[in-house]
């Protein structure tokens, strides 16, 4: 009997510290994760999309229906958005930020923030020979070449490729969708 | 004094974590695509290892021998999560890397068996050596594992390039099949080098399995059990 109290005791009292510690740990960290998910993960894909904005997209975040949208402003003006959308690629979802250009009704680029790819191969969807198609690309024939668009997949990563592009066409009906909001929800300042 | 830094440099040959006791194949084959996951997963071992061999040696008296494990346990998991807690507050992009096998830690063998097979048995000090000695052991380990098949399968080691431009990069060594060649290649280098070592000692060759079976937990079983035979 007094064994199996010991065991109980000891065992609680080791569950209990381990849990005020965690608690604790978990509170004191929280704040800064938060911060450090919306710089690492959306950052620099947000500022290589929204250039030569001069206010704290991340700081001006709203949410639009159910998508955390990141606006550009030059001089105080609403000149573009951003925001981040999924699609499967080879293994597991890309995670690919787009920026619109308002005036111009068109993309400014486009940045993945996410991705489990294969390593030399499916990775190569984030390097410049890549993204650089999406530069100022229009708001139709978002496709691969295979399939009647006009962006060239990568050489041996067609799953990859097709995965960047299905995001980036979800972004695109997302934004024809809330176009009519945006002006509103950051007037000029 | 002279036991401490036996304990500590066993960790570093005799009884090195995943080449010659083979333990903790897991995350050494899984993270080492880079030098710096290999050395990122090593550091936050070596943290885990030392704490929870520090901890576990300090409460041995305590522990009911019953519930040792379940007690071990907790105190690695709680380790681990605080370990994940500081990594996504202070170095994000090393955990997005990391992902799973930093929760992973948990179930390594190296954490589980340095507690049941030394801390367990030992003073704090020599615990702590040994954990040290052991995650040491373990993230300069990765860390070659790691700046090997970077190298020859990016061209780069911890991100700078290293090889000449002509160089044509052997993809495959960073993915998973990868791994196993270049554990096989260091793992056969290493028994190579030990007996050449002992051949020119005199000494017969020494088997790999001894380092195995030197660190185990049950040993007395396995001499009870050859004794019978």
């Amino acid at each position: 009997m007094r064994e199996i109290v010991n065991m109980i005791v000891v065992l609680s009292l080791i569950c209990a510290a381990s849990g005020t510690l965690l608690v604790n740990l978990k509170q004191a960290t929280r704040e800064r994760i938060e911060q450090q998910v919306l710089v690492n993960v959306q950052g620099p894909a947000l500022m290589a999309v929204l250039e030569g904005c001069d206010n704290d997209p991340i700081a001006e975040r709203r949410t639009v229906g159910g998508v955390t949208v990141f606006p550009a402003r030059r001089e105080g003006r609403l000149v573009g958005v951003a925001f981040e959308t999924f699609a499967s690629g080879y293994s597991g979802d890309i995670g690919v930020m787009t920026g619109f250009d308002l005036g111009a009704d068109r993309l400014i680029g486009i940045g993945v923030t996410t991705q489990t790819e294969t390593p030399g191969v499916g990775t190569r969807i984030m390097k410049p020979a890549f993204l650089k198609q999406f530069r100022g690309h229009g708001l139709d024939a978002m496709a691969l070449s295979s399939r009647d668009g006009d962006i060239d997949a990568v050489a041996g990563a067609t799953f990859s490729s097709s995965g960047a592009v299905d995001a980036v066409r979800k972004a695109l009906d997302v934004y024809r969708d809330i176009k009519p909001q945006i002006a509103d929800l950051w007037p000029a300042s | 004094m002279s036991s401490i830094k036996k304990e500590f440099l066993k960790g570093l040959w005799d009884e090195l974590p995943p080449f010659r006791v083979v333990l903790g194949l897991c995350p050494t084959l899984a993270v080492t695509s880079t030098a710096e996951n290999g050395f990122g997963m090593g550091v936050a071992v070596l943290f885990v290892l030392t704490l929870s061999n520090a901890i576990i040696s300090a409460m041995r008296k305590i522990i009911p021998a019953k519930v040792r494990i379940a007690c071990f346990i907790v105190i690695a998991a709680s380790l681990v999560v605080a370990v994940e807690l500081l990594m996504q507050a202070y170095t994000y992009s090393l955990y997005q890397k990391l992902g799973i096998f930093v929760p992973l830690i948990v179930v390594n063998c190296i954490i589980l068996g340095r507690a049941e097979a030394f801390a367990s048995k030992n003073p704090v000090l020599p615990s702590i050596a040994d954990g040290l000695g052991m995650g040491l052991g373990f993230t300069l380990s990765l860390t070659i594992l790691g700046a090997l098949r970077e190298g020859l399968g990016s061209g780069t080691v911890f991100g700078v390039p290293v090889v000449w431009e002509t160089f044509r990069p052997a993809h495959f060594l960073v993915m998973a099949p990868g791994a196993f060649v270049c554990l096989g290649v260091i793992l056969a280098g290493m028994n190579a080098l030990n007996r050449h070592l002992s051949r020119r000692k005199g000494e017969p060759a020494a088997e790999p399995q001894n380092a195995a079976c030197a660190s185990c937990a049950s040993c007395n079983l396995c001499i009870t059990a050859k004794r019978e035979e």
